[in-house]
C-alpha cells in the first residue's frame, strides 16, 4: 500500500495545509494540485512581465518552511506548481539549498503549434512523474499533467503498474481526481454540509493497493469527514461522460464502486481501457479587456431606474459590448434598505484598453444626474485584459513528454 | 392509485456539485438510496432540467447508477470560459446549489 496525501487544490489553497499533511500523521507522498485553466492564464500573464516567473510562488514559500521536515520523514513531493516553468522552479527548489535531490517534467509547453495563444499545454499523464521517482527524486514539479496524474505516478512507479495494466491506472485515476480538489473530498462545499462539522476540514489521503483499489481517509483529529457522500460529491465534479478521458487511461466511473471503510470510504471495481491516440490542450488567448459595475437600485420602479440608466451610459459609451443583468433582488415593502434594492450588473468587453477604462469615467459621471437614489456597489476600476479558453487536441506521438531527472539527465517518456 | 408526494426543494433528498469545464458547465446530482434513485432517474429528464433551470441550453445527460448519482452537461453556459463570461456566477460553482433549492414533487415515501 501507498499512502498519499494532498495539500492543495487550486493555487491559493489553504497556505499551512503542506505543514499540517506532514506533521498529522504518516504519509509517503504528498501532492499538490496549483493549475486550473484560469491559473493557467494567470501564469501567462506573470511570465509576459518576467520570463523567469510562470510558476505557483506559494509553493516554493511552502517547501522553503516544510521541505527538510519532508525530506527528514522520507516523504516525497510531487506537484504541478511548475506550471509554465517547471524548470524554474525547479531551480529555485535546488536554491534553497537543502540537498534535496529535485526532478521535473516538461514538454507540456506548445506555444510553437498555437502562435496566437498566451498559454498552450498539453495535458500530459503520470509517466514522467513515475520516471522521476524511480530515479530517486525527493521533489518531482511539473507543468501541465493531469491533476490525476500527481497520485497515478506516485502509485504507479511504487508498484511497478505497466503502461497497459488499464484496470490499476483507472483506480488511481479515481483517488486522484477524489483528491485532486483537496478537501472538496472531505465536507468542504458539500451540500450536507449542516450534518458534519464543516468548520476546518483536513486535507484527503489516498491508499492505494497493488490493484489500483483505494481508501480514502484523512488524518486523524482533522476537520471535515469522509463518507461515501462526501466522496460521491467530488467524484462528480467536473466530469463529463462516465467514461472519462486522460492521457494514460480511460476510466470508467460508472465502474466505480463505493463502499464504507472504518476510517473513511474504499474505492473498489474501477475498470480502465486503453486512452485515445491524441492529448488534450488548454489554450489561453487574451480576448480584450473588461470592466463592470453594479448599479443599486432601490424601491420604486426598478425597470424604469434601470432604462434610464442603460440608455445613459449606452449614449456615452456605445452600446457596443456591453452586458445588462438586472437581479430583480427587491421585497416590496421592505423592512430594511437592502432588501428593497435590486441589483442592475453591466459589463463591458472591448479590443480597446481606453474604451474599458472610460467605461469607469461613464459611469460615475452619472452620480448626481441619473435615477433617484444612484449608487453603485463599488465604483469601477480601469478595467482589466480578460482571457478566452479554448481545448485543442493533438496526436499523442507529436508531445515530446520529458523527464528530467535529478542529476540532469533527461528520459523520453 | 398515485403514490401521495409533496413538494418540496430537491435539495431535501439530493445532493448536488457543480463545477465548469471551459464554457461549459457541469452539475451532478445525487441521492441516498435505490428507490430514491429510480425516482430521480426517472423524474430528472433533460427537459426537466430545464423547467427547473431555464437559463440551461443544449444539455447531456449521464446516468451513474453506481453512484446513485446523475450528471449534467450544460453546454456553453459559461460563453468562453470563467475569466471572459459575463454570466453570475462564472465558474458554475453554485448552480447545483439553486438546483437543490427548486421545488419538485417528491414521492412521500421517499422522504
Amino acid at each position: 500500500m501507498i499512502r498519499i496525501g494532498n495539500a492543495s487544490g487550486f493555487y491559493g489553497d489553504r497556505f499551512s495545509a503542506v505543514r499540517e499533511m506532514l506533521d498529522g500523521g504518516d504519509l509517503d507522498v504528498l501532492t499538490g494540485d496549483y493549475l486550473a485553466e484560469l491559473t493557467m492564464l494567470i501564469l501567462g500573464r506573470d511570465r509576459m512581465k518576467d520570463a523567469g516567473l510562470g510558476y505557483a510562488r506559494t509553493f516554493l514559500r511552502q517547501l522553503e518552511e516544510n521541505l527538510a521536515r519532508a525530506l527528514e520523514r522520507g516523504v516525497k513531493i510531487v506537484s504541478n506548481a511548475g506550471g509554465l516553468n517547471p524548470e524554474g522552479l525547479a531551480e529555485a527548489i535546488d536554491e534553497l539549498g537543502l540537498g534535496a535531490k529535485v526532478a521535473h517534467v516538461t514538454g507540456d509547453d506548445l506555444r510553437d503549434r498555437f502562435p496566437e495563444a498566451l498559454t498552450a499545454n498539453a495535458y500530459l499523464g503520470a509517466w514522467g512523474i513515475a520516471e522521476c521517482l524511480n530515479a530517486g527524486a525527493d521533489v518531482v514539479v511539473t507543468g501541465r499533467v493531469t491533476d490525476a496524474s500527481l497520485v497515478v505516478g506516485p502509485a504507479a512507479a511504487h508498484f511497478g503498474w505497466g503502461r497497459e495494466d488499464w484496470d490499476a491506472l483507472a483506480g488511481a485515476t479515481v483517488a486522484g481526481h477524489v483528491l485532486e480538489c483537496g478537501t472538496q473530498a472531505t465536507g468542504g462545499n458539500y451540500s450536507s454540509f449542516t450534518a458534519i462539522d464543516a468548520t476546518r476540514p483536513g486535507f484527503p489521503i489516498a491508499e492505494i493497493e497493488a490493484d489500483g483499489s483505494s481508501v480514502i481517509t484523512k488524518h486523524d483529529g482533522t476537520g471535515g469527514a469522509v463518507t461515501v457522500d462526501t466522496v460521491t460529491a467530488q467524484l462528480l465534479y467536473e466530469i463529463g461522460a462516465p467514461a472519462y478521458p486522460g492521457p494514460d487511461v480511460v476510466s470508467h466511473f460508472d465502474t466505480i464502486r463505493l463502499d464504507p471503510h472504518d476510517r473513511g470510504v474504499r474505492i473498489s471495481g474501477v475498470k480502465g481501457s486503453p486512452p485515445p491516440d491524441t492529448l488534450k490542450v488548454c489554450l489561453n488567448t487574451l480576448g480584450g479587456f473588461r470592466n463592470s459595475t453594479t448599479f443599486v437600485l432601490t424601491g420604486l420602479d426598478v425597470e424604469a431606474k434601470a432604462d434610464l440608466v442603460r440608455h445613459q451610459l449606452e449614449a456615452a459609451l456605445g452600446a457596443d459590448g456591453l452586458t445588462w443583468t438586472l437581479a430583480r433582488t427587491e421585497h416590496v415593502d421592505a423592512d430594511t434598505e437592502e432588501a428593497a434594492s435590486a441589483l442592475l450588473h453591466v459589463t463591458v468587453k472591448t479590443a480597446d484598453a481606453k474604451r474599458a477604462k472610460a467605461f469607469s469615467r461613464a459611469g460615475i459621471e452619472l452620480a448626481l444626474g441619473s435615477y433617484p437614489g444612484f449608487h453603485v456597489t463599488a465604483p469601477p476600476g480601469d478595467g482589466t485584459p480578460f482571457g478566452v479558453y479554448k481545448a485543442a487536441y493533438v496526436p499523442r506521438t507529436s508531445v515530446s513528454h520529458q523527464a528530467v531527472l535529478p542529476d540532469g539527465k533527461v528520459v523520453e517518456v | 392509485m398515485r403514490p401521495t408526494s409533496r413538494r418540496v426543494p430537491l435539495g431535501t433528498i439530493a445532493g448536488a456539485r457543480s463545477g465548469d469545464k471551459g464554457g461549459d458547465a457541469n452539475l451532478g446530482v445525487w441521492v441516498r438510496t435505490d428507490a430514491q434513485y429510480e425516482w430521480l432517474r426517472t423524474e430528472l429528464t433533460v427537459e426537466r432540467l430545464k423547467e427547473l433551470l431555464p437559463e440551461a441550453g443544449e444539455v447531456d445527460r449521464h446516468e451513474l447508477p453506481n453512484l446513485k448519482a446523475l450528471n449534467f452537461v450544460l453546454h456553453g453556459l459559461l460563453g468562453d470560459g470563467v475569466a471572459s463570461s459575463t454570466r453570475f456566477d462564472p465558474q458554475a460553482k453554485a448552480l447545483g446549489e439553486w438546483l437543490r433549492s427548486r421545488h419538485v414533487d417528491i414521492p412521500e415515501a421517499l422522504l
